[in-house]
């Protein structure tokens, strides 16, 4: 003490010596996660709330929904839905388990799987609408190697799934929910696509249709 | 794009906003980081009433709210000396004693540390120190700190002279102290 330097103004020394307390990063993602799942169970009790014609085109909703699944089969579809989600885990539980080759540019991603599988799978990089390609693996589904593309949507992780399936008709991207993931699945152009990740079912509806615009 | 996904892109940067006046109000992480969390889900469910204003002064207001009513339930103790004549009087600190930049007591706080002022602000009765931190620490406008204490502009203003005056004190205390 006793130092006399250039007479500093009183307010910037608080704003300077007192701490400025950064969330920790547990509360971070405890934040996010608790948000997430309060938009899921809110989510619920609106559909009922709406009355009239919101009920009604809920309804709609479902019955489409139904048909869909009916069409594909339903238990053939929940063991596929299983199997994807099960796969689409298993992919985030270690590091290093996500891609067998980690690029954005879809020109090395795609000649990866030359040779590996017994079909070329379609590769998009719909990276300018929020969906950046991030990787490829190989992966087992359906009894057979399938390709597996990686996602990434903001913080989350979108696994795109490809098989072959010959002589089918291309349908709608249908979107379904196990066990708080979001599953969409659509047949195009002889291909069987699964897509999976923890983002808002429109969201993945939306990916779906910029994997194969029609 | 989804309200939820809105929401993230609006309020939740807000964090450490909403973390540090929680921490400073509550005074410990743990109840600071409870409170923030329950914030985070009001501030979801009313949401839909921000309507387009600034995310980070509607948030902060329910941090606040959310921090109050949790000091009510755990450490009403807190709470008391928000009347804004009272502390001062009853400390005896003269308002309106301007202290003059070369005045020892402003040295004093000019080489007081990190954890002198740290202690000082946290001792100072929460209404003040709530106006501090959002003014020096978040940089807040008088305008936003009124609107989220729910306080007219000038109790803003008076408050905050106030405080740093008790502030000023209570490091110059404690350095006397100290030596």
């Amino acid at each position: 003490m006793g130092v006399k330097n250039e007479p500093v103004a009183e307010e910037p020394l608080i704003a300077r010596d007192a701490t400025y307390y950064r969330a920790p990063d547990a509360l971070r993602s405890r934040v996010r996660a608790s948000v997430r799942a309060r938009a899921r169970e809110q989510l619920r009790p609106m559909l009922w709330r709406w009355g009239g014609m919101a009920a009604a085109f809920a309804a709609t909703i479902a019955v489409t929904w139904n048909v869909a699944l009916f069409e594909a089969g339903n238990d053939e579809v929940n063991r596929l839905a299983r199997e994807v989600e099960s796969a689409h885990v298993r992919s985030l539980m270690v590091e290093g388990h996500l891609n067998d080759v980690a690029s954005t540019d879809q020109h090395t991603v795609k000649p990866w799987f030359e040779g590996k599988l017994d079909f070329a799978p379609h590769v998009e990089d719909p990276a300018a609408a929020g969906f950046a390609l991030i990787g490829g693996r190989l992966d087992y589904l359906d009894g057979r190697p399938v390709a597996a593309m990686t996602y990434r949507h903001r913080k989350h992780v979108v696994n795109l799934f490809e098989w072959p399936a010959p002589n089918t008709a291309d349908t709608e991207p249908v979107a379904m929910t196990r066990k708080g993931y979001v599953l969409a699945h659509w047949r195009h152009g002889g291909l069987e696509y699964w897509a999976v990740s923890d983002i808002e079912r429109d969201d993945l509806l939306q990916f779906a249709r910029l994997v194969n615009p029609r | 794009m989804t309200r939820v996904s809105r929401f993230e892109q609006l309020v939740l940067p807000h964090l450490d906003a909403a973390y540090n006046l929680a921490r400073w109000i509550t005074r410990n992480d743990h109840d600071a980081e409870d409170v923030v969390q329950e914030a985070f889900l009001r501030a979801m469910k009313y949401f839909d009433g921000m309507k387009g204003g600034e995310a980070r002064p509607w948030l902060l207001t329910i941090v606040r709210n959310t921090c109050y009513t949790w000091l009510e339930k755990n450490r009403p103790s807190d709470l008391v000396g928000l009347d804004d004549a009272g502390p001062l009087a009853a400390e005896g600190i003269g308002v309106g004693q301007s202290v003059s930049d070369d005045n020892p007591e402003v040295i004093l706080l000019q080489s007081a540390n990190r954890k002198l002022v740290n202690q000082a602000l946290e001792e100072l009765p929460v209404g003040f120190r709530e106006v501090i931190v959002m003014r020096e620490i978040e940089d807040l406008s008088y305008k936003e700190i009124a609107s989220i204490a729910g306080i007219p502009t000038g109790t803003v203003m008076s408050r905050l002279s106030r405080g740093r005056e008790m502030l000023k004190r209570s490091i110059e205390t404690r350095m006397r102290r100290a030596s």
